[in-house]
């Protein structure tokens, strides 16, 4: 995987996140990984196709999807992962990646992203590459978001 | 066939008396009518109703105003506005604020129920384009691909999936759609199914955990690329693109996708059922 396709994830993040009410996220970790993704309790998913070709995934636990939805609904206390916080954390993915987009039309690469899919399931498999993928870890106000991803230049 | 929901927003009792004494013999059914903004708002919230008449002189609001409010609650809430007044300027603010139609007092009842038809139609027909033009091709590539795979017919049955969430026990593929209409698909089998999926297609027994997902997940490429091709071959204008394939195995998981319109494909086969759900955005 390209090191150049990882910074217009993480700047993404840093930039839309304080843009929808959050606190300004700070990047832990960054490591190469073989091993399956195990769903944290919500990962949302989604796909890119054209110049760059991969996918990437925003892996979460319950209890930072709920932070995530209430945050983006003014507050709004979040009990359980409903379908209002389903659409939230949908919103927010799609946000994330139609920016990581334009980041990467910065870099003259043209990508289309497909529809999120929010999967509800902890300690469920993901697998997301036949080689290597990335993680960058996230801290969001104390929440960890997990940021996979598993994008190449399409030759 | 079931009936549609209306909500009367008039401020005269008479004027709500008669339109809905015109829609109770037809297919529509009232099932709220108010006399304010602030009644409106809240009866629509708590029956949902699929179309609403709206009045335009209310006396905490105008209807136009009312009119914003419910499409701030619902952007998909259609609206139509009937006034004793229907000039360029009214129907001008009116398009902004969302409303779909306007009709001038007093309305016929063929005026009236012409035009709430004609909207509940336009959601009808989005998702029966959807249906026939794309989902089909979808179930077209299922068949072909189970075949050409396994050497296995298959009994396809397609429906529109209404539920929240797609629940998988066992091993889901997820390809995203892009360009359009962008969407994604979901392949999915119980454990078993795909065991017996996988040694029918590989022609042996001695595979483990991981070359069966692999099987299955390239499988799963197979199916829709092929489908997305179809939807090429006729719209020869617009590119549907696949993205490369993520899975997921495990039990008890649950994937939702908000927004979209989505199909359930369900291919009955000798190794068990195959499920593929589409879903595609609306619009452009």
């Amino acid at each position: 995987m390209d090191a150049k396709l990882v910074n217009p994830f993480i700047d993404a993040f840093i930039s839309v996140m304080p843009q929808i009410g959050f606190p300004i996220p700070k990047r832990t970790k960054v490591y190469l990984q073989n091993k399956n993704i195990t769903n944290f309790g919500v990962a949302v998913m989604l796909g890119f196709t054209k110049q760059i070709r991969g996918n990437v995934v925003y892996n979460m636990n319950e209890d930072t999807a709920k932070f995530i939805a209430s945050t983006m609904m003014m507050g709004m206390p979040v009990s359980e992962i409903d379908t209002m916080a389903q659409s939230a954390i949908a919103e927010m993915s799609n946000m994330l990646a139609a920016n990581t987009a334009t980041n990467l039309t910065a870099l003259d690469l043209e990508v289309d992203i497909s529809t999120p899919s929010v999967t509800v399931g902890k300690d469920t498999q993901m697998k997301i590459s036949n080689t290597q993928y990335l993680t960058i870890e996230m801290d969001l106000g104390g929440h960890k978001v997990d940021i996979a991803i598993a994008v190449d230049r399409d030759v | 066939m079931e009936k549609v929901k209306v909500m009367i927003v008039d401020d005269s009792k008479i004027s709500r008396t008669i339109l809905a004494n015109h829609l109770s013999k037809t297919n529509f059914e009232v099932v709220a009518m108010a006399a304010d903004s602030a009644e409106a708002i809240r009866l629509y919230q708590e029956h949902n109703p699929e179309l609403v008449t709206m009045d335009m002189n209310l006396p905490d609001a105008d209807g136009i105003e009312c009119s914003k409010k419910i499409r701030g609650l619902d952007p998909d809430a259609k609206i139509v506005m009937i006034s004793a007044m229907k000039d360029a300027s009214l129907v001008s603010q009116g398009r902004a604020a969302g409303i779909s139609a306007f009709l001038q007092k007093p309305v016929s009842t063929n005026d009236i129920i012409d035009t709430l038809l004609l909207l509940c139609q336009q959601k009808i027909s989005k998702v029966a384009v959807l249906r026939e033009s794309y989902a089909k091709a979808f179930e077209r590539a299922l068949q072909q691909g189970i075949l050409n795979l396994i050497g296995v017919q298959s009994k396809i049955n397609l429906e529109t999936y209404d539920k929240r969430y797609v629940s998988v026990d066992g091993i889901a593929v997820i390809i995203g759609l892009t360009g359009y209409p962008v969407g994604r698909s979901i392949i999915y089998m119980s454990h078993d199914t795909m065991k017996a999926f996988t040694t029918t297609m590989l022609g042996t027994e001695d595979i483990n955990e991981d070359e069966m997902n692999e099987a299955v997940e390239e499988a799963a490429n197979i199916v829709v690329g092929r489908g997305a091709s179809n939807i090429n071959d006729v719209f020869k204008d617009k590119e549907m693109r696949i993205t490369p394939p993520g899975t997921i195995f495990g039990s008890g998981i649950k994937i939702a996708s908000p927004k979209l319109t989505t199909f359930k494909l369900t291919a009955s086969t000798k190794v068990g059922e195959i499920f593929m759900n589409v879903g595609f955005a609306e619009g452009e």
